[in-house]
């Protein structure tokens, strides 16, 4: 039993250390981001009770004038500030990044769960499933994107009661191109899974009596969508970063916002890397929060191990 | 003999495309009867029993359940699988459900029984087959008696008028079999109505009313198991019951 | 380069020589403008499909989009290849490598899968200032080497990740047969593991192909004139044939992935070890 407990040799125990050092940083960074966004958003629908809309959270020439005290940071005085300067056009544009890929998100999802059922289990609309998710995987999404917006002109179509929603009626093309688009390709990662659920599940179903459809419903769904989550993952990061696209026809989000300021100011490298990080970090967030989806909803014997 | 009042499978056959796995297969059983068949891998047994509860759909012939036609187009198929349970040689259980969510499925959403009922029922039918302590394990959690134990359960969650086995112990480990055919003989002794297809002999022997001997889709001969295992009427009868007892 | 100002500046100079005249202004800012009614060339209501007069439009054009085409598929090409040339020894050096060099190699593809691919585009495009490249002949503008560097460093990261998965689903006992016949560790990677996991990778890579090959109409942002970029200049130019315009270059793309995707199925089955059930 003592070989059980092996202590730890010192580059094990660095090692291990120099992980939760690490570990440490991304929360407490993860909190610094969000806590940012957060207070950003709140603070835009209170009309600006803690700062007047528009102003960064802290003031941009005290952060330049604490890190121009600080010997070794000085340096980068004059570009932190100008970061900060920017940190307001970002979080409105992050808003709207947020808001379009989860509606965006959710809505393709309704659709492509009975897109998936009709390709694997219906005759005509299989056809029909098949066709439909060809066509939107098979061509650019910026080319979709054009379709919806200089070709149809929806957006001097949305509704009325829906154009009050954003600013801009825009906006909902954006969804709707990645509603549509994004059906497509989740659709192809349910249709996976569902192939994936063994024939013997829908013949015992069947067996103590389920119709086919409850069969689907009660036995097939609940299996086939656990299977899916890892590629449904996938399809939320695809979705946040191509979300970006949207700039393409007007939307004002975070990478339109950051556009429109780098050509004001030229300041096209810090503008742009920041930009990338502000992406990454919403990126790292979703894969985190479906990682704990996962763990949530796990069932023993259920879906592959994953490697750690 | 039977004389049939309750189960009547009269010239029964089937094909798979130009292939005839079933050649007008016949037999009988009362309330409260066993029947067992027999035969080699292939011989259509399993198919036989699928067409009982029609999941295999046999093109010829007549099964008369408890005065209705199984094979009538105008039946509806889901009624008649509420009445006839079935366990699979693969257990097939629910891997998404716990025991007790696999066997409570079928009383709350096809007998439309309350949340609670339908637990309290599961964990009824769970007690009987000796899993009272497991009710909340995941399929991946049990052994594989075990598992076959939860399928059992499950079918008699329905209720059913009879039950068919389609070889509940061939995927089992040997030191497993016994309390799978343990809960059968439970079964047996509450009077429960079986079709049972199996390569135990032993289990035939002891419970069956009647075994049924099936080769190559055809009834080569059936009758009492003490008449069919000692004194075999026809020789392909006596040369597959002395290859299965080499094996044992 | 980074001084050159604005996207559309940009983009208006790889244009330069080969296209037509563009609308001045930053691609952004243009569309911009435009907010509120809609895209303003399209004031006259809903478009119809099926203008005799467009279609013409459009097939009179056809050669000016084909040379588009022709930039895409070589975009195409280029990006892959640069893609597998850093993606395979990056991918391999995250199943057998250990320390700095595997975390670096980890973060760096964290970092490009995490970013889209606009933004990878721009960055490479303003930031690294990537020059002019002159091989005497041809000379590939700075926007073409900017598209070919984003989307074949991203395609890196990806193409990473499908080797890796594939060089580990190799069987451990294949390495240490290797290893038992004489063969050193990299060479019974080389003649034993890697035959093998290239071939499990080209349902991945496939998946990878296609992806690339739509992405390219992103360089749109840097203004390299692809078949999207040549489709937009058209319909900036004859406003009623906006979507004809687009109907028929997506058309196109489709062709091209649909090709590309048989083509590797048929690759895929040629390549196939044949395998038992059990396998």
């Amino acid at each position: 039993m003592a070989s059980a407990t092996r202590p730890a040799t010192v580059r094990e125990r660095v090692a291990a250390s120099d992980r939760s050092i690490g570990r440490l940083l991304l929360v407490a960074a993860g909190a610094l981001f969000w806590g940012w966004l957060l207070v950003s958003w709140v603070n835009r629908w209170l009309g600006g009770v803690l700062v007047p809309i528009g102003e960064p959270l802290v003031s941009a020439a005290a952060v330049e004038a604490t890190l121009a005290a600080l010997p070794g940071l000085a340096a980068y005085a004059a570009d932190a500030a100008f970061v900060v300067e920017l940190t307001p056009q970002l979080a409105r544009g992050t808003w709207l990044t947020v808001v379009i890929t989860a509606v965006s998100l959710v809505v393709g999802f309704v659709i492509a769960v009975p897109l998936a059922v009709a390709r694997v289990y219906g005759r005509f609309s299989a056809w029909l499933s098949l066709a439909y998710t060809e066509l939107l995987r098979g061509t650019p999404l910026l080319a979709q994107l054009f379709v919806l917006y200089y070709g149809l002109n929806l957006a001097s179509y949305v509704p009325g009661a829906l154009s009050g929603v954003f600013a801009r009626g825009v906006v909902w093309v954006a969804i709707l191109g990645f509603t549509l688009n994004g059906a497509a390709y989740q659709a192809e990662y349910i249709r996976g899974a569902l192939e994936s659920v063994e024939e013997g599940q829908i013949t015992a179903g069947r067996a103590i009596g389920l119709s086919k459809l409850e069969t689907i419903y009660h036995v097939v769904l609940p299996q086939g969508l656990r299977y899916a989550i890892p590629s449904w993952t996938n399809e939320f990061v695809y979705l946040i970063k191509y979300s970006s696209l949207a700039a393409f026809i007007t939307v004002p989000e975070l990478y339109y916002r950051a556009d429109q300021v780098a050509s004001e100011t030229f300041r096209y490298t810090l503008i742009f890397v920041v930009t990338g990080v502000t992406y990454l970090a919403l990126v790292l967030t979703a894969s985190k929060l479906m990682g704990r989806v996962e763990e949530a909803v796990a069932i023993p014997g259920l879906g592959v191990e994953r490697e750690e | 003999m039977s004389d049939g009042d309750f189960l009547r499978v009269t010239d029964v056959s089937k094909w798979y495309g130009d292939e005839r796995v079933l050649h007008d297969v016949s037999f009988e059983m009362d309330r409260g009867d066993v029947t067992v068949l027999i035969g080699p891998s292939g011989s259509g047994k399993s198919t036989m029993l699928r067409c009982v509860n029609r999941l295999a759909e046999a093109q010829e012939g007549s099964i008369r359940l408890d005065g209705e036609e199984v094979l009538s187009p105008d039946l509806d198929v889901d009624e008649l699988r509420r009445e006839v349970g079935m366990v699979f040689q693969g257990f097939n259980l629910f891997a998404h459900l716990t025991a007790v969510g696999n066997v409570a499925l079928g009383p709350r959403r096809v007998l439309g029984l309350s949340e609670a009922d339908a637990r309290e029922r599961a964990e009824e039918q769970l007690d009987r087959v000796g899993l009272a302590d497991q009710l909340d394990s995941y399929p991946a959690e049990l052994s594989g008696g075990q598992q076959q134990r939860v399928g059992i359960a499950r079918a008699l969650a329905m209720e059913p008028k009879l039950m068919l086995f389609d070889e509940p112990t061939s995927a089992l480990d040997p030191e497993l079999i016994g309390e799978v055919l343990e809960a059968m003989h439970g079964l047996v002794d509450e009077g429960m109505t079986m079709l049972v297809v199996t390569h135990e002999m032993s289990f035939a022997r002891e419970v069956a009313d009647e075994v049924v001997f099936l080769d190559e889709g055809h009834v080569v001969e059936r009758g009492p198991p003490d008449q069919l295992f000692e004194r075999p009427e026809k020789e392909r009868t006596g040369r597959f019951l002395e290859r299965i007892a080499s094996h044992d | 380069m980074s001084a050159a100002g604005t996207l559309a500046l940009a983009a208006v100079e790889s244009f330069g020589a080969t296209g037509p005249s563009l609308p001045a202004g930053p691609l952004l800012a243009a569309t911009a403008e435009s907010v509120g009614a809609g895209p303003a060339f399209i004031g006259e209501g809903p478009a119809f499909i099926g203008e005799g007069a467009d279609w013409e439009f459009v097939f009179r054009n056809a050669d000016y989009l084909g040379v588009g085409a022709l930039l895409t598929i070589g975009l195409t090409v280029a990006s892959i290849l640069l893609g597998f040339l850093v993606g395979f020894p990056a991918g391999a050096v995250e199943v057998y490598g250990d320390g700095y060099l595997k975390r670096a190699v980890n973060v760096a593809g964290i970092v490009l899968r995490g970013t889209p691919i606009v933004v990878i585009l721009i960055v490479m495009y303003f930031v690294v200032g990537v020059p002019q490249i002159n091989l005497g002949v041809v000379s590939i503008s700075s926007a073409m080497t900017a598209g070919i560097l984003g989307l074949g460093l991203r395609s890196a990261a990806y193409q990473s990740q499908i080797f890796r998965a594939t060089l580990s689903s190799v069987d451990a006992g294949q390495l240490e047969a290797g290893r038992s016949i004489g063969l050193s560790r990299f060479e019974a990677v080389r003649y034993v593991v890697v035959p093998q996991a290239l071939r499990r990778s080209i349902p991945g890579f496939q998946n990878e192909f296609t992806i690339v090959l739509k992405d390219t109409s992103i360089v749109f942002a840097i203004g390299l004139a692809e078949l999207l970029t040549r489709g937009y200049d058209l319909f900036s130019e004859q406003t009623t044939a906006v979507l004809e315009v687009i109907l028929f270059i997506s058309a196109i793309y489709f062709v091209l992935t649909f090709t590309t995707n048989r083509a590797l199925d048929y690759l895929g089955r040629h390549y196939a070890i044949p395998e038992g059930e059990s396998a």
